[in-house]
């Protein structure tokens, strides 16, 4: 049974597109059937960070408005080839998407055999935000380690419990994981940030991982690349993690311990 | 040919209990009831909010020939209080009020009848000035205006506990009208519950909480990790721009109203747990 995955925060900037990217991303590479869609009309990005930016002809808009039918609209990674990705529109605004055609669009993608199906949400609690996350069966809240963004993701959440269909019809509810993002394990020491237990605790959902700041990710995004092909990187073996707990697989928690650099390190540069 | 037994299922009747409010009315003359809701009620007009009423006649000063029901049935409305039926009504006025469509109920039909407290407050608006705070309405006694006729309103019995059983999420609010609200698994920062009756909350209370909001001054609110941004009991109200007090900051506590009916403070405590 295919389920729909929203990625989404209520904040800006904490790494949803990037999540977005790399979990389709992931769970591609393990042979699942993976569509990533791009709800953010107007301001889109996802067709930046997956690298395929110059072969966008049709996209969501079309899709929903029946300008052209999804074969036309969804672009083949150039990475996996399992994996294929929804743009959304540059040139009009959220106002365009309907519910019904939304709907439509992920039905249509079940009938094609997709096993999994990622919306990248925008920032915010409007519309477009809305439209992400209402026919979610599963839902991570993605959430970097201090108070604004989980007052944010607070309130997003709440919004999940009461506007998706899972909601609205009685259904077993959407099925919340938490997400700590752009996490410094040093800066947790110094008590510059929340920990991810404290975020954790004022959230009170399951976590499913953490990922830590690293310049990786504008790297990844500068190349096009989702930030889980890079090798040797923190982020990508994290957002690995992310993915074999998503499928039940156990991992244990990593990068989230400071480790204070020994002398030598600590003279001649390192963090 | 519809099918008689289908034909059965259209409309089922089953038994239910119903809370509801009584107007004992003393007179039945809709000008001087008019005059007297106004006094009454003339700043609050949406106090009732459509709620529904048996009107009671044991205290009518002097049965009438006859009554004007729909001037009465059409001045309570206007006070947003819909008359569903009437009881203790003199013989000779009873085929009247059937014919204004309202049920005629025997007098052992009703039963669990409270006095009202005064009604301090409207739910929505706590008064700007913090504890102390003035009543801003205050109802005339029945007994200083000497004949003058007015419809003394009694409680409605309490309505069933709201239990929320998930966390409420900032940005959401609960309302436990006519009763006492119980949350599960507290409540985030941003977030609003507010209960005509006392509120309990298990977990943490982070966000705004208003019991009594209907003016029940007795009511109280219990958490078992008071943290939270505003407090209010009846209308008076207070917020933690300073911090949580230590003594009661993460803990199990109540607060209630102290003091008299001109001067009431709110106060916290913490509770021994076990």
């Amino acid at each position: 049974m295919a389920r729909v995955i929203v990625v989404t925060s209520g904040k800006g900037g904490v790494g949803k597109t990037t999540t977005s990217a790399s979990i389709s991303t992931g769970l591609a590479l393990r042979g699942f059937k993976t569509a990533v869609i791009d709800f953010d009309v107007g301001l889109r990005n996802l067709d930046l960070i997956m690298g395929c930016e110059r072969r966008v002809v049709y996209d969501l808009i079309n899709v929903v408005n029946g300008e052209a039918n999804l074969n036309q609209a969804l672009i083949k990674d150039k990475h996996c080839d399992n994996l294929f990705v929804l743009p959304a529109s540059q040139t009009r605004d959220k106002d365009a998407l309907t519910e019904e055609g939304v709907e439509k669009v992920l039905k249509d993608l079940v009938h094609m055999g997709f096993d999994y199906v990622v919306c990248d949400s925008p920032a915010g609690i409007e519309r477009g935000a809305v439209m992400a996350l209402t026919f979610a069966d599963d839902a991570f809240i993605v959430t970097n380690p201090e108070v604004s963004s989980v007052r944010d993701s607070d309130r997003i959440l709440g919004i999940l419990q009461s506007k998706s269909r899972r909601a609205i019809e009685g259904r077993e509810p959407v099925k919340e994981h938490l997400l700590v993002s752009r996490y410094s394990p040093k800066r947790v020491e110094d008590g510059e940030m929340l920990s991810y237990k404290d975020v954790q605790e004022l959230l009170r959902i399951p976590l499913i991982g953490v990922i830590p700041e690293s310049d990786d990710v504008l790297q990844a995004s500068n190349q096009g690349t989702p930030a889980i092909h890079l090798k040797d990187s923190d982020v990508a073996t994290a957002y690995q993690d992310v993915v074999a707990r998503y499928l039940d697989e156990e991992r244990p928690l990593r990068f989230v311990a400071y480790e204070k650099p020994g002398l030598l390190k600590r003279l001649f540069g390192g963090k | 040919m519809a099918d008689a037994s289908l034909q059965g299922k259209l409309i089922e009747f089953k038994g239910a209990s119903l809370a509801v409010m009584t107007a004992s009315l003393r007179d039945t003359d809709a000008v001087r009831l008019a005059d007297a809701l106004h006094m009454m009620l003339g700043g609050m007009p949406d106090f009732f909010a459509g709620e529904p009423a048996i009107l009671d006649f044991a205290q009518l000063a002097s049965a009438p020939e006859r009554v004007d029901w729909t001037a009465i049935l059409s001045l309570l409305r206007r006070y947003q209080v819909q008359p569903i039926g009437v009881r203790r009504l003199p013989e000779h006025l009873v085929e009247g009020a059937r014919r204004a469509g309202l049920a005629v109920l025997g007098s052992s039909d009703l039963s669990g009848e409270r006095p009202l407290g005064a009604p301090q407050v409207m739910p929505q608006t706590p008064p700007p000035v913090a504890a102390p705070a003035p009543a801003p309405v205050e109802p005339p006694p029945a007994a200083a205006a000497a004949p003058a006729p007015a419809p003394e309103l009694e409680q409605a019995p309490v309505a069933p506990t709201l239990i929320v059983d998930r966390p409420l999420r900032s940005g959401q609010q609960v309302y436990a009208k006519g009763g006492d609200l119980v949350l599960l698994a507290g409540m985030s920062p941003g977030s609003e519950i507010i209960a005509d009756g006392s509120i309990h909350c298990y977990g943490p209370l982070r966000g705004r909480a208003l019991a009594g909001a209907r003016g029940d001054t007795s009511a109280r609110i219990f958490s078992t990790n008071f943290g939270p941004e505003l407090v209010s009991i009846a209308g008076v109200y207070r917020t933690f721009e300073r911090g949580i007090p230590q003594s009661v900051g993460g803990r199990s506590a109540q607060v209630r109203l102290t003091g008299t009916d001109n001067l009431h403070t709110l106060e916290i405590i913490a509770l021994q747990s076990s």
